[in-house]
């Protein structure tokens, strides 16, 4: 049981941190504003369910298009405007740029539907070992969504100008990549993780304006943890982070639950300064 | 210079909004009360349901108006966020009393918040009354200015707990507790009480607001064999924990008994009928009148609340204070609080010196089982 | 050209100290309370100033010095009686001592690395001042701290005495800074940030200036922590979040990092825009989020921009 919740979880913060990961590593951006986005992508799905009556499937899909959605257009409004600019502060507005963000969409949803947890109708009934199919539907979507990144990044064109930017942008461009394309693709994904992470919990948890706070806290340590530009290293941590806590909480002590990470992180830093999977 | 200009437009603009907003109406007889309440963060949903059962009040109050003096008064509410933490808190209620000039506070929501105003209302002479403050230390020793309707955990836990044990005859108890004061306080003092009566505490959690997964939690106490388990906390996290519960089995053996949020009705709208059945709940309120449930339906959409209750009880007793005081005196409204006396929807509003306690109300909480998604009063 | 920019400068200065010196004269205590936020938040920025706009590394666990500076003091003076008089530098000194544990294994990280690090360090602080119940009171808060002793037959526990102690604290602690950056250290720091391979390889050891910088930022911000605690008289652990870090953050950037009075502007404006919102509870935050973007997009540099923008005459 442990293993089943800790793996789950896991997904979420694998989820989060994939996208993360991706445009991190790229743009050299920490978006924090991946957490607003997953709020809102939530409420989306959310919305799409109870008003619209849309099966759950199509309320995924919705929620990943406004998850990308808003990734794009943050990204094309906002953080492109200090890309060119050659001084040497604008990597410290991207940042607080990503942070006024992250509180904007939160605190917006906070006053649009009020804090009131809006709980989402269960899809699907039953149980598998103890685990519902709901629950295994996370697991199993975030693996899938794993594989279908990890073969749009190695096979195809645009996949792999994204590996050659997050190598080296500069010399992605000398070879003709344009890195606005680039950008505006690993924006959009990450949004659309976001998206697909919120949407598929919701029916397990509710839907809340400050439900984006601990998928984007550990999800920063799964991409740090998984080292940047690595796909099946942000895997790997993301679901070793869940199942870690979960045995953590049981084994040790609950009050530090959201701690452990803490010191997975130090620890892990401390013998491998790169990350477990990092390239870079 | 081209920017400056857009930007120093921009200021000038937002200046001007905010001046403007901040300009009190050219309505002259009107009584400022303030209200401090999260209307942010995580607990925001305290602060939004308050602020409903108040315009609720208003309204009524406003119809007739307040009477003082052979003058007709409305009254008008400053508002202001606190996001349950005590800096923000106190510079509220030093806005409310330098700026506002108010004659009277409501609030806090949060115990911290509440324990850093207490002794702020004092300092100002201005009465204070806390919506749902249900720390001990907030009204003991408690302060000359600031009230309390509701039961504090401390006054709670022995009135509750005889009742559980008589109806349960339970041998070990597990505790699943929100990690705040509210929490800590209720769950320490119920599990004193229990312990008095041979009943053993074999689980003891602790969770962060916000927390979305409980499974962790659920497997121990599922382990534990525990015969009656007590969720402290608010509804969001208790409706999962309910969904989650039965998910796991562990209400099959375990007889879950929630604290005050857990007997509302917004309960059953957040975990559905078929979850909330057959669990129990201290309650602080029994029924309120059907025609005050419809018309919090009506005008909120929402389902009922007990801090819609106190939030409307509150206004209620602080305009009444000011009608018997037939003054706009701080000091004189809070002598007239002190006399106060009426049987209001939450129950008897009586401000009392008792057992190391300060104009502290006494009611007797109940516990009701939900069935069918109805909350049944257990007798 | 110079001269004359140099003496609105002075002028500029001389208003605000002057402002400062009658306010507790002039205005209500709310604004007075307002004003020692602000101070405090300055001493917060101009001490982070000094890590991230001299060092360079930025770090996302300031709130947790902070934090640990106010419960050290807090419990001296609870438990074993101490005059707060030697509370503050003993806690000082055990948040210096502190820092220079965590950094040094810390600061071996770069970058992104270390800021996220921080972060979580941040957040593990937060996490015990919430759950060591017997020791900080946990949700419950720490409560009962008393006012500093009178000194000099100055009482303490009113508001216009800690107004003026703080702002005595605030400007010997921004002296210090401004000593500290246009010293051989300050330079030696701001030469590690522009290229540390360089520095390290003309012989400056690097890591020992780091962790120096670091641990000098974090002493401060303890000794800030302290004042506070006898301040307000009421700790909590949700004052010193994450949250606080973030804003602390976002002070010294919008008021623009490295340059000393950029961050103290910066929380100041910051802490009373935030003061004007109240008006509007549920939209506090957004308006706030919205015009910070709003500033960036117009100059991104911040505060600091917009004010040599007008210097400059551009």
């Amino acid at each position: 049981m442990q293993l089943g919740s800790g793996l789950i979880i896991g997904s979420v913060y694998a989820l989060v941190a994939l996208g993360l990961n991706i445009i991190w590593s790229i743009t050299d951006i920490p978006d924090f504003a991946q957490g607003s986005f997953y709020v809102i992508a939530a409420y989306a799905g959310y919305f799409a369910v109870t008003l619209a009556g849309v099966p759950f499937p199509v309320a995924l899909l919705l929620g990943m298009c406004v998850g990308a959605i808003m990734a794009f257009s943050c990204e094309r409004f906002l953080y492109r405007r200090w890309r060119e600019r050659t001084f040497r502060a604008a990597a410290r507005v991207q940042l607080l740029v990503a942070i006024a963000l992250f509180f904007l969409f939160a605190n917006a949803a906070n006053a649009i539907w009020t804090s009131k947890a809006k709980i989402f109708p269960a899809y699907m009934k039953g149980s598998l070992l103890g685990l519902s199919y709901m629950r295994i539907n996370v697991f199993l979507a975030a693996i899938v969504l794993f594989i279908l990144v990890y073969l749009f990044i190695m096979k195809t064109k645009p996949g792999k100008a994204i590996r050659a930017a997050s190598m080296d942008v500069g010399m992605a461009q000398v070879l003709g990549i344009n890195i606005d394309t680039v950008n505006s693709i690993v924006f959009a994904m990450g949004g659309a993780l976001s998206g697909a992470a919120a949407v598929l919990v919701s029916p397990l948890y509710s839907v809340f304006p400050t439900m984006g706070d601990l998928p984007l806290l550990k999800a920063l340590v799964v991409v740090i943890l998984g080292g940047f530009g690595s796909v099946s290293g942000v895997l790997i941590c993301g679901l070793g982070l869940g199942v870690a806590e979960a045995f953590g909480a049981t084994y040790i002590s609950s009050a530090y639950q959201h701690g452990f990470a803490f010191f997975v992180l130090i620890l892990t830093l401390l013998l491998r300064p790169k990350g477990l999977f990092g390239r870079v | 210079m081209k920017h400056f200009r857009k930007v120093m437009l921009v200021i000038t603009v937002m200046a001007m909004v905010l001046l403007g907003l901040n300009t009190p109406g050219f309505a002259a007889k009107v009584i400022k009360i303030g209200y401090t309440a999260p209307f942010t963060g995580s607990a925001a949903e305290f602060g939004v349901n308050g602020w409903r059962g108040i315009q609720l009040a208003l309204e009524e109050i406003n119809k007739k108006g307040v009477i003082v003096g052979g003058k007709k008064y409305t009254i008008e509410i400053k508002r202001y966020d606190s996001i349950c933490t005590p800096t923000d808190g106190v510079a509220n209620v030093r806005k409310l009393a330098m700026q506002d000039r108010v004659v009277a506070i409501l609030g806090d929501h949060c115990s911290s918040v509440c324990v850093a105003i207490g002794p702020l209302c004092d300092q100002f002479k201005i009465p204070g009354i806390t919506i749902e403050c249900a720390a001990d230390k907030v009204t003991k020793p408690g302060h000359e200015f600031y009230f309390r309707m509701r039961p504090s955990v401390g006054l709670m836990a022995p009135l509750i707990t005889p009742t559980i044990v008589e109806k349960f005859k339970p041998k070990s108890a597990a505790f699943l507790v929100v990690n705040d004061d509210y929490g800590l306080g209720l769950a320490s003092a119920i599990a004193t009480e229990l312990d008095k009566f041979g009943v053993k505490t074999v689980v003891d959690e602790t969770f962060e607001r916000g927390n979305t997964d409980f499974t962790v939690y659920l497997a121990k106490i599922k382990k534990a064999k525990a015969d009656i388990l007590f969720y402290i906390g608010v509804t969001p996290e208790g409706a999962m924990i309910l969904k989650q519960a039965k998910e796991f089995g562990v209400t099959e053996r375990t007889v879950l008994i929630g604290s005050e949020e857990m007997g509302e009705m917004e309960l059953v709208s957040l975990a559905g009928p078929e979850a909330a059945e057959g669990t129990y709940a201290v309650s602080l309120w029994g029924a309120v009148p059907a025609d005050f449930a419809e018309r919090v339906e009506d005008r909120f959409d929402a389902p009922m609340h007990y801090a819609i209750i106190f939030g409307y009880d509150a206004l209620h007793v602080v305009a009444r204070a000011i009608e018997s005081a037939q003054s706009l005196d701080p000091v004189k409204i809070k002598d007239a609080m002190k006399k106060i006396d009426y049987e209001a929807l939450e129950g008897r509003i009586k401000f009392e010196n008792f057992e190391g306690y300060r104009n502290q109300c006494r009611f007797v909480p109940s516990l009701i089982q939900w069935k069918d998604g109805e909350r049944v009063p257990l007798k | 050209m110079l001269s004359s920019k140099l003496s609105a400068n002075r002028i500029a200065l001389a208003i605000t100290f002057i402002l400062l010196l009658v306010i507790p004269h002039i205005a209500s205590s709310y604004i007075v309370y307002v004003v020692i936020l602000a101070i405090l938040f300055s001493m917060l920025s101009a001490s982070y100033d000094l890590l991230t706009g001299y060092a360079g590394p930025l770090s996302f666990c300031h709130a947790a010095f902070y934090g640990l500076g106010a419960y050290t003091s807090a419990l001296l003076t609870l438990k074993t009686g101490m005059s707060f008089w030697l509370a503050l530098p003993i806690s000082g000194m055990s948040v210096f001592l502190f820092g220079a544990v965590i950094g040094y294994p810390a600061l071996k990280l770069r970058g992104h690395y270390f800021a996220v690090t921080t972060f979580f360090f941040g957040h593990f602080m937060y996490l015990v001042f919430l759950n060591t119940r017997e020791l900080t009171g946990g949700p419950l808060g720490l409560g009962g701290i008393q006012p500093p002793e009178s000194i000099f037959g100055i009482d303490f526990s009113g508001m216009t005495a800690n107004y003026y102690l703080i702002l005595i604290f605030g400007i010997l602690m921004v002296g210090f800074l401004y000593a500290l950056v246009n010293s051989g250290f300050g330079r030696l720091i701001v030469s590690i940030r522009e290229n540390e391979d360089l520095a390290e390889a003309v012989g400056v050891n690097t890591a020992f200036f780091k962790v120096l910088a670091f641990s000098i930022s974090a002493g401060l911000a303890g000794i800030t922590g302290s004042l506070f605690a006898h301040f307000f008289r009421l700790l909590h652990p949700s004052t010193f979040s994450w949250m606080t870090s973030e804003m602390i953050v976002v002070m010294v950037l919008v008021g623009g990092a490295g340059t000393l009075v950029g961050p103290i502007i910066g929380a100041g404006v910051v802490t009373f825009i935030l003061e004007m919102m109240r008006f509007a509870p549920e939209l506090r935050f957004v308006i706030w989020a919205i015009l910070l973007i709003a500033i960036l997009v117009i100059e991104p540099r911040g505060l600091a921009g917009i004010y040599a923008r007008i210097r400059g005459g551009k």
